[in-house]
C-alpha cells in the first residue's frame, strides 16, 4: 500500500493544453478544407495540390527545426514536439498567404518564426511575439513581390479598397467594386480568392464560437477586437457619409476575423488578466484601423498583433493587484482607451479622401481622312430609306437605311445595307450628331467610319456642308453622307 | 463576476451520487480513541483529565485556553491512557488524549440545560461556547465568537451548499436531522437578533430543497435560497455575493449577514435538545479508492484507518488519501490520523500520474479566482522572489480553494505557488 503525497488540490480538470492545441488544429484544418474546396471548384486540382504542398513544406520545416533543436538540447525529441506544437504556427502561416506564394518563402518564413521567434526565446510558452505573425512579417518584408497575388487569383479585398483610398462614395463604383467579391454577403461567405484561409469570415466566426465554448480561447479578445474595428469604422462611415457597408467590409474582408480568432487569442502572447486582454484587444483594433486607413500597408492585422504582443508585459503590470479593488481602474482605463481610439479615428475620418480613379480614355483607332464629299453632291445617287423618325426635345432623331459598299458593288450575294442614326436640330435644320448603328460592309475597312474623327465632322452641318471621307473606306463614307443628306431632306420635308 | 475580472467560479464534477442515496454506516468506536488537542491552527489546550482517570460519554476532557474557549468531550466511556503525539489531519504532529474504550458507553452531562424559548441572546451565545460548537464545514472556528460582533445582523444564512466534490455529509445531515437544523437556526437567530433565516442549497439538489421547504413551512421567517452548482459557492464571500450581490472587506457582518454551516446549526440544535457536545460526526468517505463509498457516523477521535477497514478497504495499491475534499483537503501519507469535530470527509482516489508542462499564460486561473486574485502573476512574482510584487498582488487574501490548480490546462500546481508566496509574505511581515 502506497499513500501518495501530493499538494492539494488533488482533483484537476480534464482539459489539458494538449487538448486545447488539438482543438485549435482541428479548427485550422476546417479552414484548410474550406479553402481546398474553393480552389478545387474555382481553379482546379493544381491549386489544391499547391495549397497542400505549402502546408507540407511549412509543417515539415517547423517540425524539423524543433526536432534538431531538441536533439542539440539532448531532449527526448518526441516528447519535446508533443509539448511544443510546432505545426500550429505552420498551418496559421500558410493560411495567411495568397495561393500564388511559392514554396521557398513559406519555408523561410516558418523557419524564422520557429527558430528565431520561438526557440531562441525559450521555446513554447516563452515567445514574446505571435509566431505566425512574425513569419508573415518576415515574408512580407523579404519576399513582398514573390507572394503578391497573381493575375489569376487577383488582389485581396483589403488591398483593392486601399487602392481606392478606402472611401468609395459613388454608388455605381461601389456596386461594381463590391460585386467582384459577391457583395458584402459574398465577403461574409468568403467564396473568393484572397489569402488562403482568411476569406470566409463566417466559417472563421463559427470556428471561433466553437473554440470559445470549448474554452480554447477567451471570447473577450475576438469580441472586443472585432467590436473596436466595427465601431471605429462605423465612426469613419458616419463622418464620411458612407453606408453600413463600410464597417461590414472592415469586419468581413481581409485578415481581421482570422487574426481575431487564431492569432490575437494566442494565450502565450496575451496579457493574463481578463481586463488586460480587453485592453489588448481594443488596442489591437485601434492599430489595425490606423494602419488600414493611414499606413503604407493596406492590411494592419499582423502589425497590430505584433505591436500589442510587445505591450503585453506592460499591460500585465498595469492590471496587477487585487482585481476586486481595481475594478474601477479597469473600467476607467478600458473607457479611456476606447475614447482615445475614437478620437484618433475621428481625425483620420475627417482627413480621408477618395483616390480619384482616372478613367482611361477609350482608345480611338487611327484613321486618316482623304478627299471631301459635299452633302448635296451625294444627293443624286441612291437615296436612303427612312426607317423611323422621332422627336426628342429640340431634335428629331432619324434612323436611315442606306446601301453601302457591299450592296453597291453587287459582288456579295446576301449583302445588307448599313444603318445610320442622325440627330437633327428641328428648328435650325443642322446636324447635332451622327451615330453609325450598323455597318454591314467589310470588317476593319468599312467599319472604320464608326469613328469620332469621321463622324464629328457632321456636327452643325446643313445640306450645303461637306466632310472628308475615311481613307480606304470611301464608299462606306459616302453611304453615311447620303444617309445624313436623306435625313436632313426628311426633316425639312416634314416641316 | 464580471467581464473585466472573469467568472470567479466554475462548475466542477461532483461525484456526489456515490454517497447521496446509499445507507449511512454507523461505525462503533474502536478499542482506543484519540482526542486531538487542536482547533483550527491552535494547540493551546488545558487537559482536564490525567492518566488513569475514568471518563464517560460527554465528559469534558480538555479546553482550548488561548483567546478562544473551546471544550472537547469524550465520545466513549473508558480509561485515559495518557497523551500521545501523532500526525493530525492538518499534517502537523499534535498531542492526542488516548482513551481506552470500555464499550459500556456510560454517559454523563457536562452542558447546562438551555430553555431556548426564554433564553436571552447572551445566554444562547454562552451556551454555544460551553457546548463546544465550532464551524463544522471544515474550518472549526468557534461559533460563539462570530456572534459577539457589535454589527447589526439582519439575516442568518445557513450554508448548505457543500461545493467540494464527493462530500455529501451536510446533505445527509440536513436530510436526517431536519428538526435539529430548525432548532439550531432558531437559536442562531436569537444569537444574532436577526429577523430572517436563509438556507442556501444548490439548485441541483432538487429533492433536498423540496424536503426542507416542506419542513420549514411552519417558520415564516425561514426560506430557501437556491444557488448555482459551482465551486466555491460554499465560500462565504462567493455565497453572500451570489445571494445578496454584496461584497465585504473582512466578515459578512459588514453587510448584516452571518453565515453558519448547516451541520453547525444541527450540532447546536442537538446540543440544546440532547445536552451533548459534538462527539459524533457524519463523515463522507468517497472516491474510486475506497471499496464501499458511504457516509459514516463515527465518534470523534476514531482513526481513518478504522473507518476505511469497515468500508472494505482500498481498491488499489497506489492511492491518494485526502483528509477533507479533493479541493481543499490535505493529502495524507498515513491513515492513522483521527476524526475531529469538524472533519467532514475522507476522499480516497487511485493515484493518477499527470505530466505538467510549461505555463501557457492562458490566464484561466486569473479568470476563475473567487478571491479576485491573479494566481499566475503571484506564481511569477514568487519565482522571481519579488516580495513587493507579491504584496501588491495581495497574495495573503488567498483561501487556497484550489480552483487555480484545478482549471490549469498545463497541470501546474498553481495553488501551491500561491501558498509559497503567502509564506514569503508572512515572513516579510514578521520580520
Amino acid at each position: 500500500m502506497k499513500l501518495q503525497f501530493k499538494v492539494s488540490p488533488t482533483m484537476k480538470t480534464r482539459q489539458s493544453t494538449q487538448q486545447i492545441m488539438m482543438l485549435l488544429t482541428l479548427g485550422l484544418m476546417s479552414v484548410v478544407l474550406f479553402s481546398s474546396a474553393f480552389y478545387f471548384v474555382e481553379y482546379g486540382m493544381n491549386y489544391v495540390v499547391h495549397l497542400w504542398s505549402l502546408l507540407a513544406v511549412a509543417v515539415s520545416v517547423a517540425v524539423a527545426s524543433e526536432a534538431v533543436w531538441a536533439y542539440f538540447l539532448k531532449k527526448d525529441i518526441v516528447k519535446y514536439l508533443k509539448t511544443s506544437f510546432p505545426w500550429v504556427t505552420a498551418i496559421i502561416l500558410v493560411l495567411m498567404v495568397p495561393i500564388s506564394t511559392p514554396l521557398y518563402p513559406i519555408a523561410i518564413g516558418t523557419f524564422f518564426a520557429i527558430v528565431v521567434a520561438k526557440l531562441m526565446f525559450g521555446g513554447f510558452g516563452h515567445n514574446v511575439f505571435n509566431l505566425a505573425g512574425v513569419g508573415r512579417a518576415v515574408m512580407l518584408f523579404s519576399f513582398g513581390a514573390a507572394i503578391m497575388p497573381d493575375l489569376v487569383t487577383s488582389a485581396t479585398p483589403i488591398s483593392s479598397i486601399a487602392n481606392l483610398g478606402w472611401v468609395v462614395k459613388d454608388a455605381v463604383q461601389l456596386e461594381t467594386f463590391l460585386a467582384q467579391f459577391g457583395g458584402i454577403s459574398g465577403l461574409l461567405f468568403g467564396w473568393y480568392p484572397g489569402a488562403i484561409g482568411e476569406t470566409s469570415a463566417l466559417l472563421i466566426m463559427v470556428i471561433g464560437i466553437f473554440l470559445a465554448v470549448k474554452n480554447v480561447l477567451d471570447w473577450r479578445i475576438p469580441v472586443f477586437y472585432m467590436g473596436t474595428i466595427f465601431v471605429l469604422s462605423a465612426l469613419v462611415a458616419a463622418i464620411q457619409g458612407l453606408g453600413i457597408w463600410f464597417p461590414l467590409y472592415n469586419i468581413f474582408a481581409g485578415g481581421a476575423m482570422f487574426g481575431a480568432v487564431f492569432m490575437l487569442t494566442d494565450p502565450v502572447t496575451n496579457p493574463t488578466s481578463a481586463s488586460g486582454r480587453i485592453l489588448f484587444a481594443i488596442g489591437a483594433g485601434i492599430i489595425t484601423m490606423l494602419i488600414r486607413l493611414q499606413g503604407n500597408y493596406p492590411e494592419g492585422v499582423v502589425f497590430s498583433i505584433l505591436i500589442m504582443n510587445m505591450l503585453s508585459p506592460m499591460i500585465d503590470r498595469f492590471t496587477d493587484g487585487w482585481q476586486l479593488e481595481l475594478s474601477k481602474k479597469y473600467v476607467t482605463s478600458i473607457a479611456t482607451l476606447s475614447v482615445v481610439g475614437a478620437l484618433l479615428m475621428g481625425v483620420v475620418g475627417f482627413n480621408l479622401q477618395a483616390v480619384a480613379i482616372e478613367e482611361p480614355e477609350p482608345e480611338v483607332p487611327d484613321i486618316t481622312l482623304s478627299s471631301p464629299i459635299a452633302l448635296d453632291q451625294s444627293a443624286s445617287a441612291t437615296q436612303g430609306v427612312i426607317l423611323s423618325s422621332s422627336v426628342d426635345g429640340d431634335a428629331t432623331v432619324v434612323l436611315v437605311e442606306i446601301n453601302g459598299y457591299k450592296v453597291l458593288s453587287g459582288e456579295y450575294d446576301d449583302a445588307l445595307p448599313n444603318k445610320v442614326e442622325v440627330r437633327i436640330n428641328t428648328s435650325t435644320l443642322k446636324v447635332v450628331s451622327v451615330t453609325v448603328v450598323e455597318v454591314k460592309d467589310t470588317n476593319n475597312i468599312g467599319t472604320k467610319v464608326d469613328n469620332p474623327i469621321f463622324l464629328d465632322q457632321f456636327k452643325d452641318l446643313d445640306q450645303t456642308g461637306s466632310v472628308d471621307a475615311v481613307s480606304g473606306a470611301t464608299v462606306t463614307s459616302l453611304s453615311v453622307v447620303r444617309a445624313v443628306y436623306a435625313a436632313l431632306e426628311h426633316v425639312k420635308g416634314g416641316e | 463576476m464580471s467581464v473585466w475580472i472573469g467568472s470567479m467560479q466554475k462548475h466542477i464534477e461532483g461525484f456526489k451520487e456515490l454517497t447521496t442515496y446509499n445507507d449511512i454506516v454507523n461505525i462503533a468506536a474502536p478499542k482506543e480513541i484519540y482526542i486531538p488537542l487542536i482547533n483550527g491552527v491552535s494547540t493551546a489546550f488545558e487537559v482536564l483529565v490525567k492518566e488513569g482517570d475514568r471518563v464517560f460519554v460527554n465528559t469534558k476532557v480538555a479546553v482550548r485556553n488561548d483567546r478562544f474557549e473551546v471544550p472537547l468531550f469524550s465520545p466513549v466511556s473508558g480509561v485515559v491512557k495518557g497523551i500521545k503525539k501523532i500526525m493530525h489531519a492538518s499534517l502537523k504532529p499534535v498531542d492526542h488524549i488516548v482513551i481506552e474504550n470500555d464499550e459500556l458507553y456510560e454517559s454523563t452531562i457536562s452542558i447546562p440545560h438551555l430553555d431556548l424559548e426564554k433564553a436571552t441572546k447572551d445566554e444562547v451565545i454562552e451556551f454555544a461556547k460551553v457546548a463546544g460548537i465550532v464551524g463544522m464545514g471544515g474550518a472549526g472556528f468557534p461559533t460563539y465568537f462570530k456572534y459577539l460582533t457589535p454589527a447589526t445582523l439582519k439575516v442568518v444564512l445557513i450554508n448548505g451548499v457543500e461545493c467540494e466534490p464527493y462530500i455529501t455529509s451536510d446533505y445527509r445531515m440536513m436530510e436526517n436531522y431536519t428538526q435539529d437544523l430548525i432548532t439550531g437556526f432558531i437559536a442562531m437567530m436569537k444569537m444574532a437578533n436577526a429577523q430572517e433565516v436563509h438556507i442556501a442549497i444548490k439548485k441541483s439538489k432538487k429533492k433536498l430543497i423540496k424536503y426542507i421547504q416542506e419542513a420549514i413551512k411552519p417558520y415564516p421567517f425561514a426560506s430557501i435560497k437556491e444557488v448555482d452548482d459551482v465551486y466555491p459557492m460554499g465560500w462565504e464571500r462567493t455565497l453572500v455575493y451570489a445571494i445578496y450581490k454584496k461584497r465585504y472587506v473582512k466578515i459578512p457582518c459588514e453587510v448584516n449577514v452571518i453565515v453558519n454551516n448547516a451541520t453547525t446549526a444541527i450540532a447546536l440544535g442537538q446540543a440544546i435538545t440532547k445536552q451533548m457536545g459534538p462527539t459524533m460526526k457524519m463523515v463522507t468517505v468517497s472516491g474510486n479508492g475506497i471499496k464501499n463509498p458511504a457516509n459514516v457516523f463515527v465518534p470523534v477521535g476514531t482513526p481513518a484507518s478504522h473507518i476505511i477497514a469497515q468500508l472494505g478497504g482500498y481498491t488499489d495499491e497506489n492511492i491518494t488519501l485526502v483528509a477533507g475534499g479533493p479541493m481543499m483537503g490535505k493529502t495524507m501519507t498515513t491513515d492513522a490520523w483521527v476524526i475531529t469535530p469538524y472533519t467532514n470527509a475522507i476522499t480516497i482516489t487511485k493515484t493518477e500520474q499527470v505530466d505538467s508542462m510549461t505555463c501557457l499564460r492562458c490566464g484561466t486561473c486569473n479568470d476563475h479566482c473567487p478571491a479576485g486574485l491573479l494566481p499566475v502573476r503571484i506564481n511569477n512574482a514568487e519565482q522571481a522572489k519579488n516580495v513587493d510584487l507579491i504584496a501588491q498582488l495581495n497574495a495573503d487574501l488567498c483561501i487556497e480553494c484550489g480552483l487555480c490548480t484545478y482549471v490549469c490546462p498545463s497541470k501546474l500546481e498553481v495553488t501551491e505557488g500561491v501558498r509559497r508566496a503567502k509564506r514569503v509574505l508572512a515572513l516579510k511581515k514578521g520580520a
